[in-house]
């Protein structure tokens, strides 16, 4: 009761971020980027679609790791037209894993990805917004714009391949589910890799 | 290929080569940016017994690698061994981490040589001649970018019935010793609520904690601003909970960076109790006791408290005056702990018997009487004059003054504490609502129980400085200063004059403040005339101008209109009422209930900073919600109705009503987004369905 009254007193003199978290069950936060192209996307013009976010840079070995041929699979094997698969590059020009469009292009052909749009976030307002940290970092929002799910792409922190196969997909399984009209769970996990170079 | 890649793949190339030395140590293994090795404090080992290994990792300057908990990326080293039957592994014991900031993220890590120690454990039967051990480690070191890489080291160390240390290695250990924290048996709780991590850690001296580090991942927003304060002999730690959080662990280890270096402890998880209003109306011991313990430690804080510290300040003076011998300070301790305890009792009987007859009465509700107020707003200023010299009250404040302490000695002491009491009580409302709530709802004897058990937390600090001969020895000298200092604290006097009468201003109206500042003034003159008299530069004539200069000031503050009921007003707030509320309920709105009073700095801090906030303002126009205001200054049978059903004799009240849900009451101290977060939860419970 004591640690009750103290911690209430240290409220009053704590000031508190206004920091807004994104949440699961809550609106995902708007945005509006420019792709490899030019062209520019915002979340609002895929409304009535299932949108996955996810934050790349093609030089960290975690997400080397799953460019192995899992990334791709799981594009294709969702690359339906209900859902919009946008790849988020959040690196600041001069940063490591900032590219040019050509470059993301080039690396989209080479490496046999399928993203609907590389998305260039190069002030990091979207990527900062999302509360987004590593690479790979996976996001899926339903159709109505709400997030469900938030986190790592699986259960097995690590660098190495062989550990895929092991691991629990969480993203897979949470995408599965809301496709299905379903919540995803877990909705929130713990994103692993290398941190996104604001 | 870039540079990045192929550093990786060489990397992974040379790691995967095990390397395998006959000796306390693997030899070093070199991968990029780091070499590593594995290292034993014993060349020869016996069986039943304990030694350590060292991983030994030397990056490349500026890289790192990470803790247990890596923070918001990276990942943690870990170790698999490979250990003949018997043989078992501890967990790594780890080195303080530091904080690496990579705006905006932080990750928790170790740059330079760092040294892992495990502790191995070989079963009293074993057989073997060797012992084999074999250790896959897994790493990530980072700078800007990462590389992760893994290696196998070997170890065979000859088992023989003497053990012998490496000598060669001890001063490795030595080090690593002193690179980790230090166990300590601190106890610490922490709890995870309203998206902040909490932790209070029992703690008598004061460490001066500069940063503290969770080892439980995904706990803590590692970049967040970490608020330590050392309050009461117990640390408490905050911070932002982190995004990904998503279950509160039994327990974790918990580093704090001390100015005496790093200390370990563990922390339990606590769940918060669930104080209800409903089951506080039956009687439980159990709860009894918690109750007694919280209402002194409410007491010891009321010490600190600008309606208290005044009147404290001048007690402290007279403590320290030393003119008295120890036996005497006692005895004027004890008597001031019984003006302060039988106060409190004999206020809680008032209490008491004022519900029993059903009076709306409410604790600090002797506030509520304007004239009280004003005459209050004279005492101090009296006091003040005194302190500030221009009238002699006498040797000190507590053999002097105004009626009630001008006794000598004992009755001096008793009254000082009846004083501190009185002017104490605006105070305890916001501090002791919930002792106060619930001694309301217990039988007379419980109750007044509690009330001597707040009493005697706020008389503690003096019984301790009268009993305690370090406490007093530290104390200074008497000399010149003490009459400097005895004038410095006319100011918060003054300042508590000042406040009362602000008050005063709030209940009466513009007009009655200014008699009674003119009443203020009046009381100044005969001070004064009362001083010259003093000083034989005045007849007698004086001493009974200055009598009836101060009924004068007190008839002023019969001014006989009070102003019209006017309520605290503010842009986004309507006045409450019972019917205005009923109606609001009955049409489906969501309605915020605010209970203050002008005299409750509680109140008034929470609207600051929670309530009158541009965030809260827009949470409640995004859920419609309706502010009902009500303003228990001036006493209010309806508002001190009100608070009764739910269990609470003082403001502030925070009712959240949500079409559907029951009631919901806030806690009495707001933070920032409290509101935000209880609409949130209210909201997901039940969507609001309007007409519309």
């Amino acid at each position: 009761m004591k640690l009750k009254l103290a911690l209430s007193l240290s409220a009053l003199f704590f000031a508190s971020s206004l920091f807004a978290a994104p949440q699961v069950g809550q609106a995902a936060p708007a945005f509006n980027l420019t792709d490899s192209k030019g062209k520019s996307h915002s979340l609002a013009d895929f409304a009535g679609k299932t949108v996955v976010l996810e934050w790349t840079n093609h030089d960290c070995p975690f997400v080397v790791k799953h460019y192995s041929g899992n990334m791709q699979s799981l594009q294709k094997q969702f690359g339906t037209d209900d859902v919009v698969w946008l790849t988020v590059i959040s690196s600041a020009p001069g940063k490591q894993g900032h590219v040019t469009g050509a470059k993301a292009d080039e690396l989209t052909i080479s490496r046999n990805a399928m993203p609907d749009a590389v998305l260039f976030d190069e002030t990091g307002v979207t990527g900062k917004a999302y509360d987004a940290k590593t690479t790979p970092h996976m996001y899926v929002i339903d159709k109505k714009g709400v997030l469900q799910y938030m986190g790592g792409i699986d259960s097995i922190a690590s660098a190495k391949v062989d550990d895929i196969a092991k691991a629990t997909p969480y993203f897979s399984d949470a995408l599965t589910a809301v496709l299905a009209g379903n919540p995803a769970n877990p909705a929130v996990t713990k994103p692993y890799g290398c941190s996104i170079k604001y | 290929m870039t540079l990045f890649l192929r550093l990786f793949f060489f990397a992974v190339l040379v790691l995967l080569t095990t390397v395998s030395v006959q000796a306390e140590t693997s030899g070093w293994v070199n991968a990029s940016h780091l070499k590593a090795e594995l290292v034993s404090d014993h060349q020869d080992v016996r069986p039943g017994q304990s030694f350590k290994l060292a991983l030994h990792f030397i990056p490349d300057e500026y890289w790192h690698t990470y803790w247990q908990n890596p923070g918001d990326s990276g990942l943690a080293t870990s170790i698999e061994w490979t250990l003949p039957d018997g043989v078992e592994a501890g967990a790594i014991q780890w080195p303080a981490p530091l904080a690496i900031s990579v705006p905006p993220l932080v990750n928790y890590g170790f740059e330079g040589p760092t040294i892992l120690v495990s502790e191995l454990t070989i079963p009293a039967d074993f057989s073997g001649s060797q012992l084999q051990i074999k250790a896959k480690v897994d790493w990530l070191v980072c700078k800007e970018i990462c590389i992760p890489a893994d290696a196998s080291f070997e170890l065979n160390l000859p088992v023989t019935q003497a053990a012998i240390e490496a000598r060669d290695y001890k001063k490795l250990f030595e080090q690593a010793s002193q690179h980790q924290p230090k166990v300590t048996q601190l106890q610490g709780r922490y709890d995870v609520q309203n998206q902040k991590f909490s932790a209070a850690i029992q703690m008598p001296e004061d460490l001066k904690v500069s940063a503290f580090f969770v080892s439980a991942p995904e706990l803590v927003d590692h970049a967040a601003p970490q608020q330590i304060d050392w309050v009461d002999g117990e640390l408490l730690l905050r911070q932002q909970q982190n995004t990904y959080f998503s279950q509160a662990l039994p327990q974790f280890d918990l580093v704090l960076n001390t100015a005496a270096g790093p200390v370990l402890l563990q922390l339990q998880h606590e769940s918060a109790p669930q104080v209800s209003p409903a089951t506080l109306a039956s009687f439980s011991l159990l709860d009894w006791l918690g109750m007694l313990v919280l209402a002194a430690a409410g007491g010891l804080i009321l010490n600190l408290m600008p309606c208290v510290f005044p009147v404290l300040s001048l007690k402290a003076l007279s403590l320290v005056n030393g003119q008295n011998s120890a036996q005497q300070t006692k005895t004027e301790a004890l008597w001031y702990s019984a003006g302060v305890l039988l106060s409190f009792v004999a206020l809680a009987a008032v209490l008491l018997l004022l519900r029993a007859a059903g009076q709306a009465a409410g604790w600090g509700f002797q506030l509520q009487n304007p004239f009280v107020v004003g005459a209050l707003a004279y005492l101090l200023f009296v006091l003040g004059l005194s302190l500030s010299g221009v009238v002699q009250l006498g040797l000190g404040w507590m053999n002097s003054g105004q009626q009630l302490t001008q006794k000598q000695g004992h009755k001096g002491s008793f009254f000082t504490g009846v004083l501190a009491v009185v002017v104490a009580s605006p105070c305890t409302a916001p501090f002791m609502g919930t002792a106060l709530g619930y001694a309301a709802t217990q039988p007379a004897l419980a109750a007044l129980a509690i009330f001597a058990a707040l009493g005697l937390g706020m008389a503690l600090p003096f019984l301790l400085l009268a009993w305690w001969p370090g406490l007093a020895a530290l104390l200074p000298k008497p000399g010149l200063w003490m009459e400097k200092l005895k004038q410095w604290l006319a100011y918060p006097l003054y300042l508590s004059a000042v406040w009362l009468l602000w008050v005063y201003g709030r209940q009466q109206g513009l007009d009655a403040l200014a008699l009674a500042l003119v009443g203020l003034v009046l009381v100044g003159a005969a001070c004064w005339l009362w001083g010259q008299q003093q000083l034989q530069q005045a007849g007698k004539i004086s001493g009974l101008i200055a009598v009836v200069l101060l009924l004068g000031a007190i008839a002023l503050l019969w001014y006989p209109q009070p102003a019209a009921q006017q309520v605290a007003q503010t842009d986004h707030a309507e006045v409450w009422s019972e019917q205005r509320l009923k109606q609001l309920v009955q049409d489906g709105q969501p309605v915020l209930v605010n209970m203050t009073a002008d005299w409750c700095i509680t109140c008034l801090v929470n609207e600051r900073v929670a309530l009158d906030t541009d965030s809260s303002k827009a949470a409640m126009a995004l859920y419609n919600l309706r502010y009902l205001k009500g303003d228990w200054t001036n006493k209010d049978p309806a508002i001190s109705a009100y608070l009764r059903q739910f269990q609470r004799d003082g403001v502030p009240l925070y009712v959240l009503y949500w079409p559907g849900q029951p009631p919901e009451v806030l806690p009495q101290i707001l933070t920032p987004d409290s509101l935000r977060q209880a609409l949130e939860q209210l909201s997901s419970k039940q969507p609001l369905i309007t007409s519309q």
